[in-house]
């Protein structure tokens, strides 16, 4: 068989699986552009009727989405750098050091990644209301770390393995101290590894719902998926046309940026998954 | 990790070197593993205990734990026939879920890794439902399966088909369907990962000698393919177990659980209870059913792990 035959067939076998992938995406670009009187009538077709951006502009400047997708992106930063900035030095202890009890932390990190937040949401929320956090995305920020931290261990852990040791210990014979050599040479060395799992627990805390609709308890400091699921609750008649304009925006960027980084994902994730 | 066994005795010769440095090993090891701990017992820790004190006293609506009652929260919740429908659904809920994502995934894994004409394309479009919330993800099907407004239905109507405004999840059995298919949907992209780590770990010369050896590509599928997949395919299962299971949003945003709680999982009812009618130790022994429940699945997954990383050794 020929590659270009072979790759018809490859196509055709995928594309029922592809179809129902980007249905969603149809109707969010397709609903987003049309105006209101397009969606609630009888003859509904999938073009707009203009290339219509409206819909944008009231979300944003009547709406109040762009807060919404303010205070997500200040949790999603929040996060990533909270979780990194314990997630590292773990990890370099790890895979760098004698750690005692190195199996007995690496198997309690690992159940922790396996507990949704959601079973213990009724005990996180009262921790946090106790210290007076609720309403307050510092609580979020924290909760995202604690919870997406076991990942980015394990995901460091693996890139920093493929990191020679030579190149650290000849720093260190050249006289740089440990923490030198870890700024200077190791640091530089993991930085594709650190990027992508920054990327990684960025996107898993811009996109969290649970934890983000429990901890924050008014409208204004909704974060983008909680604020788009709101909306589907609160009004009569549901105004679909700005709701699917806020999940487009608020979820192509993040697509995006996921899509970049996805060949790194299957090549760390199998090995994370298998040791 | 292969990396890991080459730096072994590298590491035990270079914790005596640092040492000479003047640098305590082990201690300083753990102070740089102190905030990572730290962070996870308070925020994870502290919780479990807290639930776990919950379902064993009486709790007032407004949180206040009153004294201690056994397991009285237990015999309440089990008592309670919406609890145990939320229990059963869980079940069918979390087999339908992982069975259809594996059937689907493993033949989407195998085309994707063979070489055709824009793969990468491909396998970009195959892992985009990973990368969206699936808060919203269940928002946009709950447009798309709207009776009266979704795109569904319009396109539905428009090959001729009869459902101008058929009310997808108004009937329960309906609902859970879509949401059975909308969970396969959103588990794909990762069990096609793991799937794919594990399909290209297969070394190509394996193939190369049967190939020599006149087998037929189906037979080296069943002889080489399926065995060498087999751990792989054990690591997807046991995660995706845990992962549908515990899975909150789509239920949630799309039925609430309803009509008539025949939507709700264990996850939802546990949420309600605690937050729509102020049950906490109702919710609490339904989170520690489930806490315990998901410990069961996180030592079968390590377990699994740890049998194949010693076979890996050999």
């Amino acid at each position: 068989m020929t590659k270009a035959k072979k790759s018809l067939v490859c196509w055709a076998l995928l594309s029922p699986f592809l179809l129902v992938v980007l249905f969603p995406y149809a109707t969010m670009l397709s609903t987003s552009l049309k105006q209101k009187d397009e969606i609630f009538t009888f003859h509904r077709t999938w073009l707009p009727r203009e290339l219509y951006l409206g819909n944008f502009a009231e979300l944003i400047f009547e709406k109040g989405f762009g807060r919404a997708l303010a205070n997500s992106l200040a949790i999603s930063v929040g996060a990533t750098v909270l979780s990194l900035a314990v997630a590292i030095p773990a990890a370099y202890a790890l895979t760098r050091m004698r750690v005692p009890g190195k199996g007995a932390l690496t198997n309690y990190l690992l159940i922790t990644q396996m507990i949704s937040p959601i079973v213990l949401i009724v005990g996180l929320f009262r921790m946090f209301a106790y210290f007076g956090l609720v309403n307050s995305l510092l609580s979020v920020i924290i909760a995202h770390s604690a919870f997406f931290m076991a990942f980015a261990v394990w995901m460091l852990q693996s890139y920093f393995a493929t990191i020679p040791k030579d190149l650290e210990e000849a720093a260190w014979i050249d006289g740089a101290g440990r923490f030198s050599a870890f700024i200077r040479v190791f640091l530089p060395l993991c930085l594709p590894g650190i990027v992508v799992t920054a990327i990684f627990t960025f996107v898993n805390s811009w996109n969290e719902y649970a934890m983000s609709l429990t901890l924050l308890r008014q409208v204004t400091q909704q974060t983008a998926p909680v604020q788009i699921a709101f909306l589907t609750g609160t009004l009569y008649q549901i105004e679909w046309h700005l709701i699917m304009a806020a999940t487009l925006l608020a979820s192509v960027p993040v697509a995006i940026v996921f899509a970049s980084i996805q060949r790194y994902l299957i090549g760390g994730m199998a090995l994370g998954g298998v040791k | 990790m292969p990396g890991i066994e080459k730096t072994a005795p590298r590491r035990a010769l270079s914790a005596g070197r640092s040492s000479k440095m003047g640098l305590p090993g082990p201690a300083f090891a753990l102070i740089l593993i102190a905030p990572c701990l730290l962070l996870s017992v308070a925020v994870i820790g502290y919780p479990i205990f807290d639930v776990i004190r919950m379902s064993l006293f009486d709790v007032s609506r407004t949180g206040v734990v009153r004294e201690f009652s056994g397991l009285a929260n237990f015999a309440k919740a089990f008592a309670d026939p919406v609890f145990l429908q939320a229990a059963r659904q869980t079940v069918i809920w979390t087999v339908c879920v992982v069975a259809g994502t594996l059937l689907v995934s493993v033949p989407i894994a195998l085309i994707l890794n063979e070489d055709f004409y824009g793969r990468t394309i491909a396998r970009t479009i195959v892992l985009l439902p990973w990368a969206i919330s699936l808060a919203m993800t269940a928002v946009v099907w709950r447009y798309v399966v709207n009776g009266d407004f979704g795109t569904l239905n319009m396109t539905l109507a428009a090959l001729g088909l009869p459902f101008e405004n058929y009310p997808w999840l108004a009937d329960a059995r309906m609902a859970f369907l879509i949401e059975i298919l909308i969970g396969i949907l959103v588990s794909v992209p990762f069990t096609v990962t793991i799937l794919l780590g594990g399909l290209t770990s297969i070394p190509e010369s394996l193939y190369e000698a049967s190939a020599i050896d006149g087998a037929a590509s189906t037979r080296s599928f069943y002889y080489i393919t399926l065995p060498l997949l087999w751990p792989f395919m054990q690591i997807a299962l046991v995660l995706n177990v845990i992962y549908v299971f515990n899975s909150f949003p789509i239920i949630w945003i799309m039925t609430n659980g309803g009509p008539a709680n025949r939507t709700d999982i264990l996850i939802t009812y546990v949420y309600k209870q605690a937050f729509a009618f102020g049950k906490l130790g109702n919710a609490a022994a339904g989170s520690m059913v489930m806490f315990a429940i998901l410990l069961v699945f996180a030592i079968v997954y390590l377990f699994l792990t740890r049998a194949q990383g010693a076979k890996n050794d050999d």
